[in-house]
Parts: structure tokens; sequence; C-alpha cells
């Protein structure tokens, strides 16, 4: 696979499961709502399904950001993480009811805007090439 | 809280954030010719990857304590600045370039988080 198509496909991969992740431990603290801080409110958290799917999206996530980094450098493909802001507001209009204002979409649109030039500037070279090469 | 605090507090999230991703980076692109589970196996035995973690731990913590200072928007604000610590970073330890449509996706991306965070 190309380093472009790294970029790509290995952000969307690490979007769905940091969103996962994210939806996953709000209804883990809805279901274990009041927040106490104390151990009934831990014990309320793990006996929460959704805690455990949290555990697994984010090693997921964990994985493919190891697998991005291989290939991608780091400066680029950090700031293309924060895709993930937008997957978690536009998820969160549908899932959980919470209301974006304009100037938040703009942010997202600039947001995805941002994510395609830097994938745009990744070098298509070809498979087999090393991450020396992709700097 | 003063404001040497929430600095202290600032400067220690940038650093932890930055480093544990640098030091993702380093356990990722070691022993290129590793593939699949012999990579991972590579990379269990080697610092970097528990540094990396060691350090997200840090700045989860960092973190909590910083947002307990500042305000929400506030806190996401200054904490774009990782986004352009380890772009400087990736350039110092790996030589990585600031090519134009980099520079210019990042900026793009620093001003869509600006919004999201300042927006609500």
């Amino acid at each position: 696979m190309s380093s472009r198509t790294y970029f790509i496909g290995g952000l969307l991969a690490l979007l769905v499961f940091d969103t996962f992740a994210q939806v996953c431990f709000k209804l883990t603290a809805l279901h274990a709502a009041p927040l106490t801080f104390d151990l009934p409110w831990l014990a309320r958290a793990f006996s929460a399904p959704w805690v455990y799917c949290a555990i697994l999206g984010y090693a997921c996530a964990f994985v493919t950001w190891i697998v991005i980094l291989r290939h991608i450098p780091v400066g680029p493909a950090f700031a293309a993480t924060h895709l993930e802001v937008v997957g978690v507001v536009v998820i969160s209009v549908p899932l959980f009811g919470e209301v974006l204002s304009w100037v938040q979409y703009l942010g997202a649109v600039l947001i995805v805007a941002g994510v395609l030039c830097l994938a745009y500037g990744e070098p298509n070279y070809p498979p087999g090439s090393t991450v020396e090469e992709n700097h | 809280m003063n404001t040497v605090t929430i600095i202290l507090l600032w400067i220690i999230n940038l650093v932890t954030d930055t480093g544990g991703q640098l030091a993702f980076k380093a356990a990722a692109i070691e022993n290129k010719e590793a593939k699949g589970w012999e990579h991972w196996r590579h990379m269990l035995k080697r610092p970097w990857i528990y540094l990396g973690a060691v350090l997200y731990v840090g700045e989860f913590v960092a973190w909590l304590a910083f947002l307990s200072t500042v305000t929400l928007p506030e806190g996401v604000l200054l904490g774009m600045a990782g986004i352009v610590t380890v772009m400087i970073g990736g350039r110092l330890w790996f030589k990585e370039h600031f090519t134009r449509p980099r520079i210019i996706g990042i900026s793009l991306i620093l001003a869509g988080v600006a919004l999201v965070g300042l927006g609500g």
C-alpha cells in the first residue's frame, strides 16, 4: 500500500475505533451517573458492558495508530487524528441530542479540509517504500 | 489557582503529550524489516512503547488537572499547541519535512479545532 493509502485508510479506521470508544465512554458515564468519585461510582461504571467496549475500541485504535506511525510522519499524522473531534461531535447530535452551533459545523469542515490537504500532501510512494523515503 | 500553576500544568501536558507521540513513533519505526507479530514482539522488547505508555498516563492525569483550572474551550485552545510541538518534535527527531500541504493542512486543523472548542 502507498503511504497515501495508509494515511487515508488508517485514519478512517482510527476514526471509527476512536469514535466508538468515545461513544462507549459516554454511555458508561450515563450508566454510572451520578458522578460521585467513589468506589460505588467505579463499581457502577465497571458493571456497564459499555466500558469493556470502550477499552476494546481503544486497544484497536492503539494498534491502528502504531501501524499508521510506521508509514506516516508523526507530525501530520498526529494533527490528522483531530478528525476524531469531527466524528465525536457529529455522532453526538443524533445519539445524545447535543446541539451544535454553525461555528462548530464550520470548525468541523475546516478540520476535514485540513486532513484532506495532509492526505493530498503525502507522497504516493509504491508498496515497499521505506519510512526514510517518506519524510 | 495562580497563573504559574496553570502554566506549569499546561507545560507538563504538552511535554507528556508530545513525548508520548514521539516515543510511539520511535517504537513504530524501529526494525523496519520485521513484519506483523515479529514487529510487535520486537517493540515489546524495546523501551519506547513503554515510555510512550507511561507518558500517556502522565498526560491523562495532567490533562485532568489542567482542565480543573481552566474552562473546556480554554483547555481545548491551549491543548492545540500539542499539534505544533509534535510537528516540531518530528522535525527535530525524525527529520520530517515542513512541506506546504502539511503546513496548510495543520493550520486548517488548528483553526477547525479552535472553532469547535469555542463555538459551543
